[in-house]
């Protein structure tokens, strides 16, 4: 039973903590797991809709996750008047919003920058050693790693750790049809042998793990889309519909015979749980989500016939499907390998960006910017793509304690780039500001923390929130500031 | 629910809407349905407490409980509707009711009530008025407005740039904290009213942890004399609180709707007393059973049991309280005592006023053992042998405990329990090392060595850990603080961890004793050994800990009782672990029988079971002394203990209530079910199902219980339900709970489906061998459920088959109903 003494009287976001008790309470008192949900969204500030400033404005979250760290020099924020060694090797363009230039290699996003905002002052300081682990851990939890392992990095996953964000949100707003609420494709976040880190409900239970949809194969191989493996959703063979259908209605009919069972695990919301994946299946509504063929070629080519582009077209089809929050991996990762579709360009970062990766970044993104927008889903869908840091302004020094050559950028979380779309933000825009090497913000300073509150509140979740870990510990649900300037 | 059908998807939404109301989603609206006063029955007499009163100075303000005795037998609390007047004017009642003093000298105070009278004699000692204290009166207010709470100020980091210690436990930090202000505004020393102290909490500058006082309040008085007075601190003089005092030790709240009036006494080592309701923090476990008021009233809401926690300046209280309800009609019924257990749980039973539910049948109670001790469900040949056995019911679940303890799935079933909770991790003990481990731990299970021995072979092995493979449980807890938190969590059952930043909230553990247990492993050291991924664990016989916040080392210590008289410190792990495992240790063996009972009834008597704290009390004290006694008499044997267990008349409880029981979910009154864990599940799957899981690196035919680590076999699906990762003590780290990836993976998934398709599989030998569609029926009942069918369930099953495309098919579709079914997943 939930015991946790404590004041009387207010948390720091205003809810009493007698109302905390008594909601974690009613879990044991054999209430139904979805109006349990339903009791946590309250407590979360309620589903209301669009409000104050964005708060509840958006249904849905695609993070374009690219792990390993892109340069945003490269990408979002050229500095064509810094010097040669700064600047690198792309020119800057026009987009179709005068005044905001891209760099040459995001020809396709350049012609849908009145959908997005670009947040140019992302910013944090790692503490201690900034590799990819506590940096992504630090961007998708909004915790720093030292909290949870002495070295702060290059820890797997454990159930003591801090929930990824889409984690929280897949609990406090559960899908409102039956649907996988978190799906992660479509390959782990990794870094050399730790895989996982950050992707995980770590303390609040397997339960909210989020559903991985890792299809076989190679990272280089582009066609793994083309592989997704659907055992859990499609009915076998010699087990047809109606099959399942008398399966399941035999089931029933026993358990009927067994009441005082059924009263004694009613707060297990067994039944519901069977009555929820009975829907999936039957309805084939997860299955026909992952069915990527039922695309027409067109739309498929548009965003590329790549890995990166193929998930991100499925990620579009989850979220119409009804899942809350999909997480698209960048789809490789190697410490530095030019010959890799991978972002962490310690060596021969123009070639391999502007020929492997920003193409495939390019496509996919501005192929589902345009995609919500003409599905009108963008208004209540939130788009973001962001990694764990961006590169060194600097080329070919060494800022994290990595070699790196004279053509390649370190880690540079100090200041770098996020793409912010949808869900109530409008487009168009800049928001924060990078000085003239884009080492360091010089207007509104994002930390990570901020964009995770300001997801939370886009989706009606109150950032001041408290929640309780593993061994009923009050945390807050993000330490980050709503970033108001976004909405206005 | 026991509904037909097709309500009961009205009724789930319902009942959760239900409870939402009552939960407090509304608390306006929990209010409107607050249960009324019952009527005043005739009262005898009046009782006052404390029976007399010492005032000391003019601040200091005293109040009364005044109980009356019924005609009924039964005590009232009636300070609401007393009346008490001074006998002369040298105390004066305020407008809060409370006594202060006007003039030193001697009276009385009468109390009227209920048509009653009593006297209660006053001693006023002096009028003077003291400075404000900043230990006494200050910081109990940052306690009581949560300015300290670890959601606010209390934060590690503190709360928008001002940090207090968490909870007040270290009032020199608190005091620096509010004096060392850069800009100077916290303190106005020329107009106190204009300190950012006041502005901040009357809300009159912005302030988002919300207004908590008035301007004018006595809160605010205090503070603002306090800095019109020169904000001094008294921490290094002012005597501390020795212990609490909550009155009446019994409240009596027996009927939703009835109130009690609680007082704090704090007593101080000089013999004075002060009255500290007002500032003490009052809290109720369960709020929706026993709400307290600021002020310290007890207001009862429905029936049921819950613990009021008083603190006050890093002193604790904890008293019951307990909400009988209408009970009319209730009569005890008095089943026969199994064994010791019985009698202990009844007496819990008759004094809340329930009655505990019957026996469950011999199928069920075979199940549910056999699970329990060995993590397998009886082969179908068991379960016809065991219901064919004619003697009596006790006399053969004895005689069968007797054969499943100590068998060899027995000790499958205890090693990978063991390992589990000792962290058996190829991760940290590479793979050869976690298989040595295991093995030593699957030894010690099978020669049942006394949990002391168990215990203190592991935290005081020293020498290479393939050799001497004890040694590997601390390669697994490889640092100090790792060491401090797990040993303490898994052997004593207490969260030390919380004490690594601050002292623990909610209990008397402090920062200081963290680091001196820390000192006890500070001496270990480890060497890489001769064979690849080995080591040695050995004693440095050098090596400190360092107190964070002073800087300074600190000596190991034990935080209660004291190391043996013989203990050396020459070797600092065999003194702890001779004081861990003592017999006298109020701790070691309490928290590893209250373990073990939550193993086979579902939960502690103290729950969770590895949070043993004042604030979290047992269930039933008395059942958990007299398991204790038994388990250290019977020189930690874990066997004798499980037995005695599992066959109280408690454990062999059916899963079906009675009117009087249905609410109780922690006194054990009826069985409680729960799901398999992960490797019960797969191993249940393949039993039912006559197939095999393969394992890498086992021999065909092992079960999921015998795989050494945590990381691998299984194929996702031990992951999925919930096996622990093994990294962390807490018995949390097994999941129980149901999850739509678990349903998805049992309705649909290739474990289930695969072992009931197989053509070597049970369904396909039954279909092939078996002619009669009945006896086929029985047996997939037999294999799944362990039971032979209802009459229903065989029509059921019958019609089942006759209309399936094939013989096979429906003897399959039988068997996915039954696997999928709770009778199948759960442990009931």
């Amino acid at each position: 039973m939930l015991s946790i003494p404590g004041q009387q009287g207010r948390f720091c976001d205003s809810l009493s903590r007698r109302e905390f008790i008594r909601i974690g309470g009613a879990a044991m008192l054999g209430l139904s797991l979805p109006g349990f949900l339903a009791l946590e969204a309250q407590a979360a500030g309620g589903p209301k809709p669009s409000g104050k400033g964005g708060f509840g404005g958006a249904k849905s979250v695609i993070l374009l996750y690219l792990q390993g760290g892109p340069s945003h020099i490269d990408i979002w924020d050229p500095k064509p008047d810094a010097p040669a060694n700064v600047r690198g090797e792309f020119k800057p363009i026009k987009t179709n919003v005068p005044g905001i230039w891209l760099s040459e290699v995001m020809p396709l996003l350049a012609q849908q920058m009145d959908k997005a905002t670009l947040i140019r002052s992302v910013s944090y300081t790692p503490n201690g050693l900034f590799n990819h682990t506590a940096a992504m851990y630090q961007m998708l939890t909004g915790e720093q790693a030292d909290r949870v392992s002495p070295s702060g990095q290059l820890e797997p996953p454990s159930p003591a750790d801090y929930p990824n964000l889409g984690c929280h949100i897949a609990k406090f707003r559960p899908p409102d049809v039956p649907m996988l609420p978190f799906v992660m494709l479509p390959r782990p976040l990794q870094e050399s042998n730790v895989i996982g880190k950050a992707g995980t409900a770590g303390f609040l239970g397997k339960a909210y793990d989020p559903y991985y949809l890792y299809p076989p194969g190679d990272d280089m191989d582009q066609t793994k889309m083309d592989h997704i493996k659907l055992d859990d959703f499609t009915l076998r063979a010699e087990i047809s519909k109606a099959r399942l259908e008398r399966r399941a209605n035999l089931r029933k009919v026993i358990d009927d015979g067994m009441p005082e069972l059924e009263k004694a695990i009613s707060n297990y919301a067994l039944d519901e749980y069977y009555e929820k994946a009975l829907g999936l299946i039957l309805s084939g509504r997860v299955r026909k989500a992952l069915d990527l063929n039922e695309e027409p070629a067109k739309v498929r080519d548009r965003y590329g016939r790549h890995t990166f582009g193929q998930a991100a077209l499925l990620a579009r089809r989850l979220i119409e499907a009804g899942t809350r929050f999909v997480q698209v991996n960048w789809p490789s990762v190697a410490n530095g390998d030019p010959t890799k579709t991978a972002w962490d360009t310690h060596a021969a970062n123009f070639g391999p960006l502007k020929n492997l990766h920003c193409p495939k970044l390019d496509s996919a993104l501005s192929a589902l910017l345009e995609d919500l927008h003409q599905r009108g889903m963008l208004k209540d869908t939130l788009v973001l793509a962001i990694g764990e840091f961006g590169r060194s302004p600097r080329l070919g020094v060494s800022t994290s304690g990595n070699g790196n050559a004279p053509d390649g950028r370190d880690h540079w979380p100090y200041c770098y780039t996020g793409l912010i779309a949808g869900g109530g933000i409008p487009g168009g825009r800049i928001y924060g500001k990078s000085d003239a090497t884009g080492s360091s913000p010089v207007e509104n300073p994002v930390h990570p923390t901020d964009i995770l509150a300001t997801i939370y509140h886009t989706l009606g979740i109150s950032p001041d929130t408290i929640i309780y870990n593993h061994l009923n510990q009050p945390r807050e649900l993000v330490k980050g500031k709503v970033i108001a300037g976004l909405f206005s | 629910m026991n509904l037909p059908a097709p309500f009961r998807r009205l009724a789930l939404p319902l009942l959760a809407a239900l409870i939402a109301c009552l939960a407090g989603s509304a608390p306006s609206r929990a209010e409107e349905v607050a249960p009324k006063k019952p009527p005043l029955p005739k009262v005898l007499s009046l009782s006052v407490q404390p029976a007399t009163l010492t005032l000391d100075n003019l601040r200091d303000a005293r109040s009364v409980i005044i109980t009356g005795h019924t005609q009924a037998g039964y005590d009232i609390d009636l300070s609401p509707r007393a009346k008490i007047q001074p006998a002369s004017g040298m105390v004066r009642i305020g407008k809060d009711g409370y006594i202060y003093p006007v003039k030193a000298g001697k009276t009385s105070l009468i109390v009227t009530a209920a048509g009653q009278r009593a006297t209660v004699p006053v001693t006023v000692k002096s009028v003077a008025n003291p400075p404000i204290s900043f230990v006494r009166e200050v910081m109990p207010i940052l306690s009581k407005s949560g300015c300290n709470a670890g959601t606010c100020h209390g934060s590690a980091k503190g709360k928008n740039g001002f940090k207090l210690s968490l909870r007040g436990y270290d009032p020199d930090y608190d005091y620096h904290a509010l004096i060392a202000d850069v800009s100077g505004r916290r303190f106005n020393r020329a107009d106190a009213s204009q300190s950012l102290m006041l502005l901040k909490p009357t809300g009159t500058v912005p302030h988002r942890g919300g207004v908590l006082f008035t301007v004018g309040s006595p809160y605010y008085n205090i503070l603002k004399r306090w800095i019109v007075e020169g904000v001094r601190s008294d921490t290094a003089k002012v005597k501390r609180v020795v212990r609490l005092e909550v009155l009446p030790a019994v409240p009596h709240v027996t009927l939703p709707g009835m109130t009690q009036k609680t007082l704090v006494i704090a007593h101080y080592p000089d013999g004075t007393t002060r009255d500290v309701t007002r500032e003490a923090v009052l809290t109720s476990s369960l709020p929706e059973v026993a709400a307290v008021a600021p002020d310290g009233t007890i207001t009862a809401a429905r029936r049921g049991e819950a613990a009021l926690l008083v603190r006050y300046e890093g002193t604790y209280a904890t008293n019951g309280i307990t909400v009988l309800g209408d009970r009319t009609g209730y009569k005890w019924v008095k089943a026969p005592d199994f064994n010791y257990i019985d009698a202990l749980v009844d007496k819990k039973l008759q004094k809340i006023r329930a009655l505990p539910a019957g026996l469950c049948d011999d199928a069920t109670y075979l199940r549910r053992v056999s699970i329990d001790l060995t993590g397998l469900p009886p082969t179908p040949e068991q379960v016809r042998a065991f219901l064919a056995d004619r003697t009596p019911t006790q006399q053969k679940r004895a005689k069968l405990v007797d054969k499943l303890i100590g068998s060899p799935e027995f000790v499958e079933r205890w090693t990978n329990k063991w390992a589990d909770l000792l962290d058996a991790n190829s991760k940290y003990l590479g793979e050869s090392g976690v298989r040595k481990f295991r093995a030593w731990i699957r030894s010690s299970v099978a020669a049942n060595k006394p949990y002391d021995r168990f215990v203190r072979e592991m935290l005081t092995a020293t020498g290479d850990a393939y050799e001497n493979p004890a040694a590997n449980y601390l390669r697994v807890v490889h640092d100090t603080s790792t060491a401090t938190e797990s040993i303490t969590q898994l052997f004593l059952g207490v969260r030390f961890s919380c004490a690594k930043c601050h002292d623990h909230p909610f209990e008397r553990w402090t920062q200081n004793q963290y680091y001196q247990l820390g000192a006890f492993f500070a001496q270990v050291g480890y060497k890489s050994g001769d064979a690849q991924g080995d080591e040695v664990v050995f004693n440095k016989g050098e090596g400190e800990v360092t107190h964070p916040r002073t800087g300074k080392v600190v000596a190991p210590q034990v935080p209660v009782g004291h190391l043996a008289r013989t203990a050396s410190l020459a070797d600092r792990r065999a003194a702890f672990a001779q004081w861990l495992t003592a017999p006298d240790n109020p701790y070691f063996s309490r928290a590893m029988v209250n373990r073990l009972w939550s193993y086979f009834l579902g939960r502690g008597i103290i729950d969770p079971v590895d949070d043993i704290r004042a604030s979290n009390p047992p269930s039933n004290p008395e059942l958990l002394e007299a398991l204790n006694q038994d388990f250290v008499s019977h020189g930690f044997d874990l066997r004798h203990m499980m037995r005695v267990i599992v066959l109280s008349r408690a454990y062999q409880s059916s899963i079906k209530t009675n009117k009087w029981n249905e609410d109780d979910k922690a006194n054990f009154s009826h069985f409680i079910p729960r799901r398999l864990e992960a490797e019960q599940l797969l191993d249940a799957i393949n039993l039912a199902t006559g197939t095999r899981s393969k394992f890498e690196g086992l021999p065909s035919g092992a079960r999921a219980a015998q795989l050494p680590d945590a990381v691998s076999g299984g194929e996702g699906f031990l992951d999925l339900f919930g096996r622990p990762a093994r990294e962390t003590p807490c018995e949390c780290e097994r999941s129980s709970a149901v999850s739509l990836g678990q349903a998805l993976n049992l309705i649909n998934g290739p474990t289930v489906t695969d072992a009931i398709h197989s053509p070597e599989g049970r369904v396909a030998q039954l279909v092939k061998t078996v002619p009669s569609d009945s006896k086929l029926v029985e047996e997939i009942f037999l294999a799944a459920l362990s039971r032979l069918p209802t009459a229903r369930e065989m029509n059921t099953a019958l019609q089942t088959i006759k209309q399936a495309g094939s013989r096979a098919d429906g003897a399959q579709d039988l068997m996915w109903a039954l696997i999928n079914s709770p009778a199948f997943l759960f442990n009931r």
